[in-house]
């Protein structure tokens, strides 16, 4: 791939798009662009995002450009990277083992190929993070992964324990073949002095709990609570409808993923998420959906009557916090990972595309180059 | 957590009748015959509800603006079903170890299932439910109410109530020998009534032994001793007369040579009327199966219309229940007047479906009859409880209206 570097001062070069194609890390890159998306939730204005070393050193709209600068003229939108939680991108048939149920030392880090186009697509459809996690086909299927889409980059390598509390993790050939042993199995690992389980306990690793029913999900709050755990409900279309629970066990949820004519129910179990107060993300389980699905997921729910700011923290900085990462991740604030889109216009409005994605200060993909 | 201020202007916005958020609200209910299952009747008789209890039994009559006023032909106690299974399905039974003492049923149980709310409309208050019989010892039942908030822990009203076991041939239903193909744990499960026996046997022996060599214990070995000293009742399906006999051998065996004293019910008890004079020796409860049309029933077992009657006459405390069957015919209010076409006596077939089994289950300081203190499970009726020409109008569950008489047709 050719690359094109362009080191432009700040006062000869206004009318710069995105030829700098890649940043040294060591030197300044500033992304000016007509809006730019701050993590106060307010209007998006014109504003700068100066990245040092890969990182957002300041953001806003009196940042001033400094000399020898590389700058990054956006006639468009600039926000954070999305973050997508719950996909098996990058190598779906490793991330279950059937030979056990109960593996917590499986790492999902270690099972994806940073190269697969999974994670091209992903960088394409403006997300720069991806929880990647477990198929919950077991009683703990390992532990999941904060991954970026470029670059390899494990942001968390243990990001989350997997836990099963749905049909799918029973089996009709091995231990567990019933709720009930399941749930004894996990209060037994629960009280293991030591290991992946112990540190969940002591609320080192969230859990990523993993539900399909209604019934699956009290279960999975019940369970949260007597352990006093920490971390978010996956894979049930109807949490929301238990949200008050769900927030009174300081719990969060990953929603979706989503397909076209998704039943509207489903989507009304998001907003009774967003009235109770419960954070979510959404997931993408590619490759079986595509990313862009994230978006129109978010959007989907938008016309149901979500709210803008709330449609926007659960693509980027409700994300960032389920995956335990907020301190890197998920929004433009000063010392975060420099993981920037920049977006023909209002990335929840579907109209839009993204043009150019940056993740950790690297411009990763950009649109007709 | 909701205001108090807008919980309580929600409740103001809901129509009469289905405010089921709201225990506190009273009742008077006017009855021509109030059944308290204690042995007395009130005619023309009134219930006081207040904070979800039973407040007042009376005869006469006595309004209050305070309270709403119910008027119906006869009140009963919320009946008591000491065998169902709530959507229980495969998913209740841990099947990779025929003894699984410790595994909850209430883990497995749905609290969103369309099942709890025709149980409510058949009058059915309180249940026991049990994990299928797919395992020699299944694990541990719960009591718990068939209405109220949707979540299993708030309703349950006694938790690990029962060890759940069975004798017979479902626990070895679908095991096989090893020999000939790959090896599952369906392999090394008990193939016939003998190995099913010899399983509850080495239960108890090893947990027994288990008091002085630890190496003898075994997940859930705790529980099989609480059953042993009768801390903990077993509940045991036994269909026919080989395998109630077997339960009764057994327990009579552990008594002797254990010197435990385990409470023991038997459930699904079909043929219990055939040997009698072992339960009343062996003082064991029976739980029966509903009445079948044509005498047979779970296993081949024979099961008359006078079934019920012969035990009663012969002082075998006696429970009516549904087994688990979501047929409406099964349920507890047809179940009772089954019994009373074969014989039994009106009083102690409301006894039968009512403080009965909430003795056998040990919740009957809460449920089981119309007294004051006892929680308002009550069932209100258009005519004399239990005939073919009367109708459930009504239902209350701890206080809470659940089928209004009022929005009955008549």
């Amino acid at each position: 791939m050719m690359i094109t570097i362009l080191a432009l001062s700040a006062a000869a070069s206004p009318l710069a798009t995105h030829r700098a194609i890649l940043a040294p890390e060591s030197r300044l890159l500033a992304i000016r662009a007509e809006q730019v998306v701050l993590p106060d939730g307010g209007a998006p204005a014109r504003g700068v995002i100066l990245i040092e070393d890969g990182r957002i050193a300041a953001v806003g709209p009196d940042v001033e450009v400094p000399e020898g600068a590389i700058l990054v003229e956006h006639r468009g939108t600039a926000s954070a990277g999305l973050v997508a939680l719950h996909s098996y991108s990058g190598s779906p048939s490793e991330m279950f083992d059937s030979t056990r149920s109960v593996l917590p030392e499986a790492r999902v880090s270690l099972a994806f190929d940073p190269a697969n186009p999974d994670f091209a697509d992903a960088l394409r459809a403006g997300i720069t993070s991806i929880v990647l996690t477990p198929i919950p086909a077991s009683l703990c299927g390992g532990t999941s992964a904060l991954v970026k889409t470029s670059g390899g980059v494990v942001v968390r390598g243990e990001a989350q324990l997997s836990l099963g509390f749905s049909s799918l993790a029973l089996r009709n050939n091995r231990f567990p073949t019933s709720f009930g042993g399941a749930v004894a199995e996990l209060d037994r690992l629960f009280e293991e002095p030591e290991g992946v389980f112990a540190r969940a306990a002591k609320r080192e690793i969230p859990v990523l709990l993993e539900a399909s029913s209604r019934e699956d999900v009290a279960r999975a709050i019940a369970f949260a609570q007597r352990h006093e755990l920490t971390g978010a409900i996956s894979g049930a279309a109807w949490a929301g409808e238990l949200a008050e629970k769900i927030h009174s066990a300081e719990l969060s949820v990953v929603c979706g993923p989503w397909r076209i004519g998704e039943e509207r129910r489903d989507l009304l179990a998001v907003l009774a998420l967003e009235k109770a107060g419960v954070p979510f993300g959404f997931a993408i389980d590619a490759p079986a959906n595509h990313p862009l699905m994230l978006r129109a997921g978010a959007a989907m729910c938008l016309r149901e009557g979500l709210g803008r700011a709330t449609a926007w923290r659960a693509l980027t900085s409700d994300a960032a916090r389920i995956a335990g990462a907020e301190d890197r991740i998920g929004s433009l604030s000063k010392g975060l990972d420099a993981d920037i889109v920049l977006w023909s216009g209002d990335p929840l409005d579907l109209g839009s595309t993204p043009q150019a994605v940056y993740v950790d200060g690297k411009l990763a993909w950009k649109d007709k180059p | 957590m909701i205001p108090i201020h807008a919980l309580a202007l929600a409740l103001a916005l809901v129509p009469a009748g289905r405010r089921e958020d709201e225990p506190q609200r009273r009742w008077t209910i006017y009855a021509d015959e109030i059944h308290t299952s204690t042995g007395r009747t009130l005619a023309n008789g009134m219930v006081f509800v207040n904070n979800g209890k039973i407040s007042l039994v009376s005869t006469g009559r006595e309004e209050s603006p305070e309270r709403e006023l119910l008027k119906v032909r006869a009140v009963t106690a919320g009946l008591v079903d000491a065998s169902v299974r709530i959507d229980a399905e495969l998913q209740s039974v841990e099947q990779s170890s025929e003894i699984s003492p410790s595994v909850r049923v209430a883990d497995s149980l749905d609290p969103f299932s369309i099942e709890w709310d025709r149980q409510v409309r058949s009058g059915v208050t309180t249940v026991l439910a049990n994990p299928l019989d797919l395992d020699v010892v299944g694990g541990l039942g719960v009591v718990l109410k068939t209405a109220g908030p949707e979540s299993i822990e708030a309703r349950t009203v006694r938790a690990d109530a029962v060890l759940r076991g069975a004798m017979g041939s479902q626990p070895s239903y679908g095991n096989h020998p090893a020999f000939g193909r790959p090896t599952d744990f369906f392999s090394r499960r008990p193939t016939t009534r003998m190995g099913v026996e010899w399983e509850w046997r080495k239960a108890f022996y090893d947990a027994a032994a288990s008091r002085k060599d630890s190496e003898r214990a075994y997940p859930g070995s705790d529980l099989v001793l609480r059953a042993l000293d009768g801390d903990l009742t077993i509940a045991i399906q036994a269909w026919t007369t080989q395998d109630i006999r077997t339960a009764v051998f057994l327990k009579e065996e552990v008594e002797r040579e254990l010197g435990g004293h385990p409470r023991v019910l038997l459930d699904a008890a079909a043929e219990a009327w055939k040997e009698p004079d072992l339960l009343v020796r062996s003082k064991v409860g029976v739980v029966l199966p509903p009445f079948p049309s044509n005498g047979r029933t779970g296993e081949g077992s024979f099961m008359a219309w006078n079934v019920a009657r012969m035990l009663h006459d012969r002082g075998v405390p006696i429970a009516l229940s549904s087994h688990g069957s979501a047929n409406p015919e099964d349920r507890l209010p047809l179940q009772a007047g089954y019994a009373m076409r074969g014989g039994l006596d009106f009083e102690s077939a409301l006894e039968a479906v009512t403080i009965s089994p909430a003795r056998m289950l040990g919740v009957e300081d809460r449920v089981g009859t119309v007294e004051v203190g006892k929680d308002a499970d009550l069932v209100l009726w258009n005519g004399p409880p239990f005939e073919p020409g009367s109708r459930i109008v009504g239902v209350l569950v701890d206080g809470v209206l659940k089928v209004d008489p009022r929005e009955q047709a008549e």
